[in-house]
């Protein structure tokens, strides 16, 4: 597993669940109906209010292509944003990044941080590593993922993110920060920016149990 | 008539345009053939109610199909026969809430309270964006849904035809009627499209596109405007109740949510 993934830390049979999801998925593709329609065939039950229902791929700076489900496992830290942002996803990534030092230390390994961009035209995984280089996110614990403009515009939908491309093609968007647990269902949002981060961190530690 | 010279000023510039667009898509000999139970609606400019600061007061929205009629329930069994995982014991909840279909009979059967020529409601955008898709479809976006919704029966600029202002205020003021008509009964509008008005509100693919609150870039003037009283002081057309409501409406909606009262229909680009 790419050291930019969260680390199977859980157990062996998480990463194998997630590796046989994104199997059971590819198998069945040769459906001929469109996503919306297939069966979803997942090998072990996911929650009903689970955002790893969903059947999107993404990719990472890594050029690594993932569905959610992937991320399964451990807590996640999630919020959209786009690399070109001048001034709100900096600040995002900032309270994210607070967060994270915020963490207790036996916790602090055991949470992935995920950033999904907005801009599905310019943000291509060389533009996401560039933005985690600029940002100094380190590889381990952070992901970084673009998506199609249809599957980007669900999990906002999902997660409760509004957002549109104004007209000089920068995106005006929800500042929010989401709180997925292992089993990917939202336990916790704080939006806004410059947030305080004391109570994320409180939830994130009795996700992470 | 609106006192206001500007509003007279931009509202004649879009008469002229608009009557020439509404008139070139029924007209013109070139005119794409729309799809069976689509009508073409020609390019043109959507107008949003509300613009981001140094953005310009209009949207182009280029030329697509749209379902003359919203999806009705018999279409929508179709949908859930075909598509088992759509059916009401089946759905997951994180894509639509339980009161999904609440008013058919069963998985299969529609039943007294949903009529096969009724529109369908009850369904959560998932299960709108699903059912167009297997269609070969797609939800239209706001500015083309809001685009299409101007035109009134004589004009695609129906927001400068004052009778038909009235009447749309007067279904904007009343409170949804206890038994939904069937889809098709109005009047089309000048693009030959029913019911935009006056049965349902409609999913759009973008409704989660308001920026209302905590905006990337600080504009709290703009919170300001939609939460303070004076709100319409900062919207461009302060007579526009119904486009009030819509947006209203559609912020207040989250995916998984189903209505009483809201469907959707279908466009296609072409």
């Amino acid at each position: 597993m790419n050291a930019h993934l969260p680390a199977p830390r859980c157990s062996v049979p998480a990463a194998l669940l997630a590796i046989a999801l994104g199997l059971t998925s590819c198998a069945t593709v040769s459906s001929e109906k469109p996503p919306c329609c297939r069966e979803l065939k997942h090998s072990a039950p996911i929650p009903e209010q689970s955002l790893y229902q969903l059947d999107s791929q993404w990719t990472s700076d890594q050029g690594r292509v993932i569905r959610l489900a992937n991320l399964q496992g451990q807590p996640q830290v999630v919020a959209m944003v786009f690399t070109s942002c001048e001034f709100a996803c900096p600040i995002i990534v900032n309270d994210m990044k607070r967060i994270a030092a915020g963490l207790p230390p036996e916790i602090r390994g055991r949470v992935n941080f995920t950033l999904i961009s907005f801009d599905h035209e310019r943000d291509t995984p060389e533009k996401l590593l560039a933005f985690r280089k600029r940002m100094g996110l380190p590889m381990a614990g952070w992901t970084l993922l673009r998506g199609e403009a249809d599957d980007v515009r669900e999990l906002a939908a999902l997660l409760g993110v509004n957002y549109r491309k104004d007209a000089r093609g920068q995106y005006a968007h929800s500042n929010l920060i989401t709180l997925l647990n292992a089993r990917g269902e939202i336990v916790a949002q704080e939006s806004g920016l410059n947030i305080r981060t004391e109570a994320m961190v409180e939830r994130i530690a009795a996700a992470a149990k | 008539m609106n006192p206001r010279t500007n509003n007279l000023v931009l509202a004649a510039a879009v008469m002229l345009a608009a009557a020439a667009m509404c008139a070139a898509a029924t007209a013109v000999a070139a005119a794409p053939v729309a799809p069976a139970g689509m009508a073409i609606i020609a390019a043109g400019e959507h107008r949003p109610l509300f613009v981001l600061p140094n953005e310009p007061q209009t949207v182009p929205v280029a030329q697509f199909a749209l379902d003359k009629l919203p999806v009705t329930n018999g279409e929508f069994l179709d949908f859930v026969r075909d598509n088992p995982r759509w059916r009401r014991s089946a759905v997951k909840r994180l894509f639509a809430d339980a009161n999904y279909l609440k008013h058919w009979a069963g998985d299969l059967e529609p039943g007294e309270a949903a009529r096969t020529n009724q529109p369908v409601v009850w369904v959560s955008w998932f299960a709108a964006k699903a059912f167009a898709q297997w269609k070969g479809k797609r939800l239209p976006t706001v500015a083309e849904w809001e685009y299409a919704a101007a035109a009134s029966p004589r004009r695609a600029d129906g927001e400068n035809d004052p009778e038909y202002q009235r009447a749309l205020r007067h279904w904007y003021s009343m409170p949804a009627p206890a038994e939904l008509s069937r889809v098709g009964a109005g009047l089309p509008n000048c693009f030959g499209v029913f019911d935009l008005h006056g049965l349902v509100w409609e999913w759009t693919s973008d409704f989660n596109s308001a920026i209302i609150t905590g905006d990337a870039r600080g504009d709290t003037g703009l919170d300001r405007q939609l939460f303070c009283g004076a709100g319409s002081a900062g919207a461009k057309d302060t007579g526009n109740f119904p486009a009030f409501m819509r947006y209203g409406f559609r912020s207040s909606l989250k995916a998984p949510y189903t209505v009483h009262n809201l469907g959707f229909r279908c466009a296609k680009d072409l």
